[in-house]
């Protein structure tokens, strides 16, 4: 069980990749939990957590969301078009 | 909803934008161009990237396209933002708005632009003249706004 995890705007400088396989301890983690491992893995994304928003696929979810497995994610810093 | 493209790599073309919204019933025609500004924060910019996450932001764009022309009832609201490396004095965004009168006109154009800078998942990196790069600050998305036009 693994899902996609993507990466946009200042993030990808803070992790240094546009995207990441990650696995799925379990069937309908949710995504706070998913943020806590990858907290671990790049301790640079802590400062961005409290303004990140999520998309699974073109749906914006909350945090409470469970991921399943094959889901990609998006992690989404704050927005600067226009 | 509109099977139009709502981001793009190649330069913005306001003329087919304004071809694809002819209108006869039309008396107003309101055309707003975000335009690479040659500074920020009092820094010299050279030139700009703008990333996006394609899927959403289509979505996001047709759907505020709809609800602009609901809320102002315009007959006619088009948007399309760049994406990738523009130089200085390059269209970023163009939305084109046209209805009968130009009251809900100039309203609903400002309004359109207004909510993609809060709402499109569009992310611009600056690259300044001193030879330094930074994304800008932005505007946290909020789940609440996105397919629930009731709450903003």
């Amino acid at each position: 069980m693994e899902i996609r995890v993507e990466f946009y705007g200042v993030l990808q400088e803070v992790v240094g990749t546009a995207a990441a396989a990650w696995p799925l301890a379990t069937d309908d983690c949710t995504v706070s939990q998913l943020l806590d491992e990858l907290r671990e893995r790049f301790p640079g994304l802590a400062a961005h957590m409290p303004r990140l928003a999520f998309a699974v696929g073109d749906q914006i979810v909350p945090r409470g969301h469970p991921l399943r497995s094959g889901d990609t994610l998006a992690l989404l810093p704050p927005v600067s078009g226009g | 909803m509109s099977e139009q493209i709502h981001l793009q790599s190649e330069p913005l073309d306001l003329a087919a934008l304004l071809r694809d919204t002819e209108d006869g019933a039309c008396g107003a025609l309101v055309v707003f161009s975000g335009t690479v500004r040659n500074h920020h924060a009092g820094k010299a910019v050279q030139r700009l990237n703008y990333t996006a996450h394609r899927g959403l932001v289509e979505k996001v764009l047709a759907e505020l396209e709809e609800e602009t022309k609901a809320k102002f009832g315009v007959r006619q609201c088009r948007i399309v933002h760049r994406e990738g490396d523009l130089e200085v004095g390059e269209d970023s965004v163009l939305v084109v708005v046209r209805s009968a009168h130009r009251g809900e006109a100039f309203a609903a154009a400002k309004y359109a632009i207004d909510t993609l800078k809060q709402r499109a998942p569009v992310w611009k990196r600056e690259f300044y003249a001193d030879g330094s790069v930074d994304y800008q600050d932005g505007v946290p998305l909020s789940a609440c706004c996105h397919g629930d036009h009731g709450h903003d």
